[in-house]
């Protein structure tokens, strides 16, 4: 049983009639005939697919090959005891969940028996009513544990990818300069131009190193929540109009516009001024980066009471549906856009403000159209009197700007 | 020498490429550059290099090594000798590019950045050494 294979659990389901479970294999372990028959019937009837076995060395020698989900077992059994089965179950596949079978008289060494791993008990007799609610009880958990190991496991994944990615972009430029260095070293009279020329190139490289770091340590602040530790009044506005100042230069080389249709009033949400510097500042960029000649780049915002949507668009080469997904995810960029300098963090560092500050991020793209990022954001509200003051902004107390 | 021979950079890195083809000007081959794969095999059919070095990293994963495969497959190219260059070594997932690797049909391997002396030697080995017509004459 694979729960990385939906496609075979669905079509499992389907070829069994009562189709209510998945299709997940229960095996039944107990030295009654009747016993054995009832529990087949109840929980094949249910959609499981169930084997069982007389004798627990009989059990225990199928389940390496047969993989269940959960095993019935009954703790008083001729050969190998129930106990034993339960512990030996554990070392074949920690991922089993035992269920015992157990008489009335014998709750005690049930309890004894949950101690030893086994995740619930069945007393004898039982309705097929409480047969099904346990096991698919069981198999809940089951499944449950198993989803949480596997987010556990794609978040080291991330983690090593995360380390592989980084050491490959600072290898790129670094490979670049060491090799312009080492060819200097080699050649005996290198042209004076070509010389200046390389070493702006190796300048222009280990800038592009110093941008890689910059972005991995903001992430990673992000991540252990140092970054956006103020939430004060800031003027979005004023951010932004600063912002496409800066890059004023930058988008006349690409031959983009950019258009500030910020409300001149001011627009004010809650937070932390250098963070949301920092996520428009990439909005902006990848904005005009990944624009067209005689392209536009509009920022504008919309205010309703409590919240304020920023919008920055672009008429660019938009974003193919199937990398919306991904497009806020650590390193990801559009693989076919050639020759467009940047880390592969910007959007990941975008998401992360977003969310810190309390609001988030979403996109609208139609390829070769453009894209829309709408940013949401919590709006500023001036404190009513001296009474409430300190209370308002969800209980964030009302500072000045250090402007 | 009585022409130069002609050697093709394929690398989407253009310092990396342009500092190698510097040095192997200076030392007297003529150079031909690509940054990519696609462009790589057009030039190697127009201009029939007489070696051809390979990065095997390029922005498409598998670029390099299915360029590769490609000069093989023609009879045109298939003889030319191919460096394979990289720098990820066996850092990526799903490939395992070591100098043994012989599942990549290439004549040497290089990592980078790549001592420039080394690469001189390699390459004389391949292209200075008499050629039959030489022999024969």
């Amino acid at each position: 049983m694979s729960p990385a294979n939906p496609e075979s659990l669905r079509a499992a389901s389907a070829a069994e009639a009562p189709a209510v479970h998945s299709g997940e294999t229960i095996v039944v372990i107990d030295d009654d005939r009747a016993i054995r028959l009832s529990c087949e019937k109840i929980l094949t009837k249910a959609g499981y697919r169930v084997e069982c076995f007389e004798t627990g060395a009989a059990g225990l020698e199928a389940v390496a090959k047969l993989k269940p989900a959960l095993a019935l077992v009954d703790l008083k059994m001729p050969g190998i005891s129930g106990m034993d089965v339960i512990s030996r179950l554990r070392e074949i596949d920690p991922n089993i969940l035992t269920v015992v079978i157990t008489g009335y008289a014998t709750i005690d060494t049930a309890v004894e028996a949950m101690k030893a791993g086994a995740y619930d008990f069945v007393p004898k007799p039982f309705s097929p009513d409480e047969l099904r609610l346990i096991v698919k009880r069981g198999l809940d958990h089951r499944r449950l544990m198993l989803e949480s190991q596997q987010a556990e496991m794609e978040r080291e994944l991330l983690k090593r990818r995360f380390i592989t990615f980084v050491s490959h972009q600072l290898q790129t430029p670094l490979v670049a300069i060491h090799q312009y260095l080492d060819v200097l070293r080699h050649l005996e009279n290198p042209d004076p131009a070509k010389l200046r020329e390389w070493l702006d190139r190796c300048l222009a490289r280990t800038e592009e190193i110093q941008a890689i770091i910059k972005d991995w340590l903001t992430i990673s602040k992000l991540e252990g929540g140092l970054l956006a530790q103020q939430r004060v009044k800031v003027d979005l506005t004023e951010v932004i109009t600063e912002i496409l100042k800066t890059y004023e230069v930058m988008a006349a080389s690409e031959s983009v516009t950019l258009e500030n249709q910020m409300p001149p009033d001011g627009c004010y949400v809650i937070g932390d001024r250098n963070c949301l510097s920092v996520l428009f500042d990439n909005l902006v960029t990848n904005a005009i980066k990944y624009n067209k000649p005689g392209g536009k780049v509009t920022v504008s915002a919309e205010r309703t009471p409590d919240e304020v949507i920023v919008s920055v668009a672009d008429t660019g080469i938009g974003i193919p549906e199937k990398y919306r997904q991904m497009l806020f995810g650590e390193f990801f960029r559009i693989q076919d856009v050639k020759k467009t300098p940047g880390t592969g963090l910007g959007l990941a560092i975008a998401k992360r403000v977003a969310t810190e500050m309390g609001g988030s991020i979403s996109v609208e793209s139609q390829v070769n159209v453009g894209s829309t990022f709408r940013v949401r954001l919590l709006a500023w509200k001036e404190p009513v009197s001296e009474t409430t003051q300190g209370r308002t902004n969800n209980g964030l107390k009302a500072q000045n700007t250090d402007r | 020498m009585a022409s130069k021979h002609k050697i093709l950079i394929v690398d989407d890195d253009a310092d990396f490429a342009e500092a190698i083809a510097s040095f192997l000007e200076a030392n007297g081959y003529q150079v031909l550059q690509a940054r990519d794969g696609s462009e790589g095999l057009r030039i190697a059919k127009a201009e029939r290099p007489d070696l051809v070095l390979m990065d095997v990293m390029m922005r498409e994963r598998t670029e390099g090594f299915f360029t590769i495969q490609e000069m093989r497959r023609r009879p045109e190219l298939k003889d030319i000798p191919v460096f394979v260059l990289t720098s990820i070594y066996s850092q990526v997932p799903g490939f395992r590019i070591t100098p043994e690797a012989s599942w990549l049909a290439h004549d040497a391997f290089f990592a980078k950045p790549v001592n420039p002396a080394e690469l001189l030697e390699k390459i004389r080995q391949f292209l200075d050494r008499p050629s039959a017509k030489e022999v024969n004459s």
